[in-house]
């Protein structure tokens, strides 16, 4: 019940004056719904009878009809746009206050949900949610006030009629609540098999490099196939429900009409009825049977729109499991990095990441980290920059422990270059700055050019920025960018140009050089790139600082993650990990002279090299 | 496999071919075999529409003679032929409804068949233009669109146009000057959907565009959620999409006025009609009936007549709409058929590569990928013989990966020869058809991609003979060092997950040798992948791609020592020649290009934008799993 309330607060109760003029319509129009007939049938009396002014009565009463027929336009109009409006502010509200809470989520609640979930959550239960308090809404109370104003008219004209020809009403309407629940629950069957059906053809497509390779189009036809034909069985059992179960009550309203000619005709040869008191009746049958059908399609929306609002709610309030900060802090300089005794487990895995790792950077220092794959590494890097919080007091930059600080604070001085870069479907520029961002669509879903939301980017007259061009020399883009269509302005990523690994690494490491962060953190970031760059771009990140004009006053303080002994050369300690321990460390020098595991590697590599 | 219906006039892609009707007449082959059902529904809408028409004259009658002549027997009997009347109407339109729907699914079905079988054929240039959400939206969406509309819609509409004709037309027959009376507002009313009806379908493109761009946002910022949140976006991207949702609100608000407005017109037209009728049939209905004819029965039918060709009319227009959306899907979707497939042989074709035994012959071959783009390879002259495993290497650019796919037609288009020395003379691949092609010539690619489905079906990808053998699929994972990783996972049945979810970078490797293995092609070309695996696995995969070099013909874009140095041949590639071959001590002495490549480790950025198209990661590096 809670829910509810909540959900009233915060998202209708704004919107409650325009709800509370839109009922009022609401009531006008339904008033007016029921004088119509009413009116018809007085009008058809009057002209029945034969004295002098039946003539003019019935034209007067023709007159007001007509005003009434203006007048439903007008409210029925504004009742219409008062419920839907505000449902679709309230959708609109939803969306960005579950965007919103989304960002704020940490690592741990988006390995338990897909992204493309979410997605549909923010669009598709919204739009549940919408229908729900817009359209059903309307429907509901549209009922709620047209069933009582009808039953009031028709009772009000010959009680016994009425019993008789709601009779078969009820037995539809009965009939079709049965129906109804079982048609959506089909519905729902048909729908996921629908998105089974479209996984296997998004596999299939993905995938036809490998396909059309081993010929196997066959037999990745014949699995669609499968899936086709049940997707179309379930639409074959649907369609007989849908010809003839969901027309009954629609029937039932005829048999009503046909009981009216029949018992209230008697009543007319009998002098009981007027002739147009039949007609009025015929009329509000009828309309209250539309009305009817109209619930049928609202109980769907309405079930469909609680289960929304349920998931939608259960996400904005999981909590971001943060600890509270009781400080804060601002990194300018590049700080002191101290690991103590740092031990992790991931939650829900068996067995510690990390055990007990412990060092200590001075300001501008190099840290390599050196390890096979699951030895930890990159779980370090999370850590580092808080993608999972560490333990507290295992973690201290600038002497405070993270853990105690501020989030954004702690990440505003510190800049991650991950393994698998991630790239904005806008310009490389965008991409790197990852400021002014462009919302990049310039394509369009079929692949046309769209004008993006501000113009097309060559439009706009790009100030020049000495930083980037620092960063894109350091980063060893500059090559890169003159082999691109565009050069800078080229929009990468999903929808755009296909960088190499290699390009899209440097193009990460470029996005985190131009941030000018004091603490770098750079996991396994070289793999892909052929040595030469490698030599380059290593030499470039400890050389920051003798750059002309300087991208910053001092070299950050680096962790470098590899599993190459080349990148880790120059770092003023190395950590061998295995199995989340370290078990060797000091400088490369001091590893090679011991003659363990990193130097045994180190031969090995420099061996493959030739 | 050439599907007739796919093969039809080639218009331009993506350009509309012309009218509605022209669409919609292109659809037919595919309606064709369910015509029986589409009979069954064309009969009944006479039936319906004649139903329709006799009701309010049922009505008239009870009136005009029952009522007024106090008969109850003649009553009675009205009352009753009404009922008839109505069951039989609903009985009709049931029957309508269930006829329409069979056809329609199943039709839809076998175009949802026809279109993906016809993409499965497209050659790889297609792919690289077109972005796979399009191609999806068109497979599946568009498709969907189809659905519910052309079954329902175009016979629906063909009811809902002889129910208004056959009522106008009872109206006429009983009484023009009533009947112009009571459509005298139809122009007004045509005038006004008119132009309601042009201001919604233009807000409604633009709902759809704004939808578009912000729920493609959504999904992107929340893909990489991950750098979203690590450089302190998280504001400034709530605002951008913030920004998009009001532009999407306030069209769709202004289309609510519109629609609201529509709607309510098209519901009070019927009562104001009605009320203009009674007011000027009203004087009529005082003169002496034989001479005006204006009866009160008549008045009632009229009403009655009115109150039910609203429906239908407010509809039509609805109706109308949709099957115009439904018909921009099937232009869509028209435009991906009507792109050219790759060629495949007929069934029970003859093999043009019986007896070939991996002896290769290129001269003079040269490649672009596009039209007037710069070429690849520029002039390449080379030679396999059957059993040689010769290795290209040579840095990004160089066009090694280029080789690998003009020897399996993945695309066309090349200029000079490239010769399969068979028994019966020098076949061009050129002449080959691509599947004879490639079930002699197989290509492993750097990337592997993996299907959410078991270990045998990623072994076997459904080839007939090997799919029902799980002891060859064994034999071949053994053959790589496979077995082992598979075997404790559970053997063959184990599911691989999503993209291969379940599998490492290495294992899912062995997988991709193990395809080799179990197919035994003549001419093997490997792309070798360049990211590193842990050692452990790197030297399984050494061994596996040992094992796979012995007993065929192998082309191997190499970046493994080991590679190199087990080949008979190396081609050393720059800028789209060859600039020096030879095995590897000879090319080293010779201090030249292969040297250098030797002292950088062979390593270099992995084939993308400066080689040519590429599809980029499929495990790693897609834009879809959180950065």
């Amino acid at each position: 019940m809670s829910l509810a309330v909540r959900f009233f607060r915060r998202y209708v109760q704004r919107n409650l004056p325009q709800y509370a003029l839109g009922f009022a319509m609401l009531v006008a129009t339904n008033y007016a719904v029921v004088r119509i007939p009413t009116l018809i049938g007085a009008a058809l009396d009057a002209l029945g009878g034969t004295e002098a002014a039946a003539l003019a009565t019935g034209q007067a009463i023709a007159l007001e009809l007509m005003a009434w027929a203006v007048a439903v336009v007008f409210v029925r109009t504004l009742s219409r746009v008062l419920f839907f409006n505000p449902g679709r502010e309230v959708e609109y509200r939803l969306g960005v206050d579950l965007f919103s809470h989304l960002l704020a989520l940490q690592r741990p609640f988006f390995l338990r949900r897909k992204v493309g979930e979410l997605v549909s959550m923010a669009t598709n239960d919204t739009m549940s949610v919408r229908l729900l308090i817009g359209f059903a809404g309307l429907q509901v109370c549209n009922v709620a006030v047209a069933i009582p104003l009808h039953l009031w008219q028709m009772l009000r004209t010959d009680a016994w009629l009425t019993l008789w020809c709601l009779g078969p009403i009820v037995v539809g309407g009965a009939y079709t609540i049965s129906i109804v629940r079982r048609f959506y629950a089909m519905i729902r069957v048909s729908l996921e098999e629908l998105g089974k059906l479209s996984d296997r053809v998004l596999e299939s497509y993905a995938g036809i490099g490998t396909v059309r390779a081993h010929a196997a189009e066959p037999a990745i036809l014949a699995r669609f196939e499968e899936r086709n034909q049940a997707y179309l069985d379930l639409q074959l059992r649907l369609s007989s429900i849908r010809a003839f179960s969901m027309p009954v009550l629609w029937l039932s309203g005829l048999v009503g009409n046909a009981l009216v000619l029949w018992i209230g005709g008697d009543q007319a040869i009998a002098g009981e009825l007027s002739p147009g008191s039949l007609m009025t009746f015929m009329g509000l049958l009828t309309s209250l049977v539309a009305l009817l059908m109209a619930v049928a399609w609202v109980l769907a929306s309405v079930s469909r729109g609680i289960v929304a609002i349920r998931r939608i709610d259960e996400v904005i309030t999981t909590p971001d499991e943060l600890p509270v900060p009781t400080g804060t802090i601002t990194i300018e300089a590049p700080p002191t990095l101290e690991l103590r005794d740092l031990s992790f487990t991931y939650p829900g895995a068996d067995a510690p990441a990390l055990q007990g790792i412990s060092a200590r950077l001075a300001p501008g220092a190099t840290l390599g980290i050196f390890g096979r794959t699951g030895a930890g590494k990159s779980t370090l890097i999370h850590l580092l920059s808080r993608v999972y919080t560490p333990p507290p007091g295992t973690v201290l930059v600038a002497g405070r422990d993270v853990t105690t600080l501020p989030l954004e604070q702690v990440r505003a001085g510190l800049a991650v270059v991950p393994q698998d870069p991630f790239l904005f479907s806008t310009t490389l520029r965008d991409n790197i700055r990852l400021r002014g961002e462009k919302t990049g669509h310039v394509r369009g879903e079929d692949g046309e050019r769209e004008p993006s939301g501000r113009g097309r980017p060559q439009a706009l007259a790009e100030e020049p920025d000495p930083r980037l061009d620092r960063v894109l020399r350091a980063a060893c883009l500059v090559d890169d960018i003159k082999s691109l269509p565009e050069g800078l302005d080229t929009v990468v990523g999903e929808r755009g140009v296909m960088l190499s690994g290699g390009q899209r690494q440097r193009t990460a490491l470029a996005r985190a050089l131009y941030r000018g962060p004091g603490l770098l953190l750079l996991d396994d970031v070289l793999s892909a790139v052929d040595q030469g760059t490698e030599v380059k771009l290593v030499a470039a990140i400890r050389g920051l600082h003798d750059d002309a004009g300087g991208l910053m006053s001092a070299p950050p303080t680096t962790v470098i993650v590899s599993h190459r002994t080349s990148v880790l050369e120059h770092a003023d300690e190395i950590l061998v990990l295995e199995g989340g321990k370290v078990v060797e460390r000091g400088t490369h020098a001091q590893l090679i002279a011991r003659g363990g595991h990193y130097a045994e590697t180190h031969r090995h590599q420099e061996a493959a090299r030739g | 496999m050439a599907d007739p219906k796919t093969t039809g006039p080639k218009g331009q892609a993506g350009k509309p071919q012309g009218s509605t009707w022209a669409a919609l007449r292109r659809f037919w082959p595919w309606a064709r075999p369910y015509w029986k059902w589409l009979a069954v529904g064309a009969v009944m809408i006479p039936i319906v529409a004649a139903v329709s028409a006799l009701r309010p004259l049922l009505i008239k009658h009870a009136i005009d003679v029952d009522i007024a002549g106090k008969d109850v027997v003649s009553l009675r009997l009205t009352a009753l032929l009404f009922m008839v009347a109505v069951m039989a109407e609903f009985f009709a339109s049931a029957a309508q409804v269930y006829a329409l729907q069979r056809a329609g699914h199943a039709t839809i079905s076998d175009l949802r068949r026809s279109v993906f079988r016809h993409v499965l054929t497209m050659p790889a240039r297609f792919f690289d233009k077109t972005p796979i959400g399009s191609l999806l939206s068109r497979s599946t969406s568009d498709v969907e669109a189809l659905s519910e509309t052309l079954s329902f819609g175009v016979f629906t509409i063909l009811t809902d146009v002889a129910v208004i004709v056959s009522i106008v037309a009872a109206m006429a027959v009983l009484d023009w000057r009533m009947t112009l009376v009571s459509l005298a507002v139809g122009p007004v009313l045509a005038i006004t959907v008119r132009t309601f009806g042009a201001r919604l379908r233009a807000l409604q493109l633009e709902i759809r565009r704004a939808q578009a761009v912000q729920s493609g946002y959504l999904a992107e910022q929340l893909a990489g959620v991950t750098v979203v949140q690590l450089f302190g976006r998280e504001k400034a991207v709530v605002r951008e999409y913030e920004r998009l949702g009001d532009r999407f609100l306030r069209a769709v608000k202004t289309a609510n006025w519109y629609d609201a407005g529509l709607y309510s017109i098209m519901d009070g037209i019927a009562a104001l009609c009605i009320a203009l009728l009674i007011y000027f049939a009203a004087p009529y209905l005082f003169e002496d009936a034989s001479r005006s004819g204006v009866t009160l029965g008549l008045l009632f039918a009229f009403i009655d007549y009115l109150q039910r060709v609203f429906v239908p009319i407010r509809e039509f227009s609805g109706k109308l709409a949709t099957i115009q959306r439904a018909v921009a899907s099937l232009e869509r979707i028209y435009g991906l058929i009507d792109e050219p497939a790759e060629g495949r042989s007929g069934p029970g074709a003859k093999d043009p590569l019986q007896g070939w035994t991996g002896g290769v012959q290129v001269r003079g071959l040269r490649f672009a990928y596009r039209e007037g783009a710069n070429e690849v390879l520029k002039g390449i002259d080379f030679d396999i013989a059957p059993g040689e495993v010769v290795a290209v290497v040579g840095r990004t650019g160089s066009g090694k990966t280029s080789l690998g796919r003009v020897l399996t037609r993945t695309y066309d288009g090349y200029q000079g020869s490239v010769a399969l020395t068979t028994p019966g003379g020098p076949v061009e691949v050129a002449a080959v058809t691509p599947d004879a092609l490639r079930a002699h010539v197989l290509m492993v690619q750097q990337d592997v991609f993996l299907f959410n489905d078991d270990v045998a079906f990623n072994v076997s990808l459904g080839e007939p003979g090997l799919a029902g053998d799980p002891a060859r699929i064994e034999a071949a994972l053994r053959t790589v060092q496979a077995w082992d990783c598979v075997q404790e996972r559970g053997g063959l049945g184990f599911n691989i997950g999503e993209r291969g979810r379940n599998l490492s970078a290495g294992e899912a490797q062995l997988i991709a040798f193990a395809r080799v293995a179990a197919r035994q092609p003549t001419l093997l070309i490997l792309d070798e992948a360049t990211a590193s695996v842990d050692s452990m696995t790197e030297h399984k995969v050494q061994t596996a791609i040992e094992t796979l070099l012995r007993g065929r013909s192998v082309l191997v874009i190499a970046h493994r020592l080991s590679t190199i140095r087990r080949a008979d041949k190396i081609l050393v590639m720059q800028d789209g020649t060859i600039v020096e071959q030879g095995p590897h001590e000879a090319l080293l002495a010779r201090g030249g290009v292969y040297a250098e490549l030797y002292r950088m480790g062979f390593k270099e950025d992995e084939a993308g934008a400066a080689d040519g198209p590429g599809r980029g990661n499929s495990r790693g590096g897609s834009a879809v799993a959180p950065a």
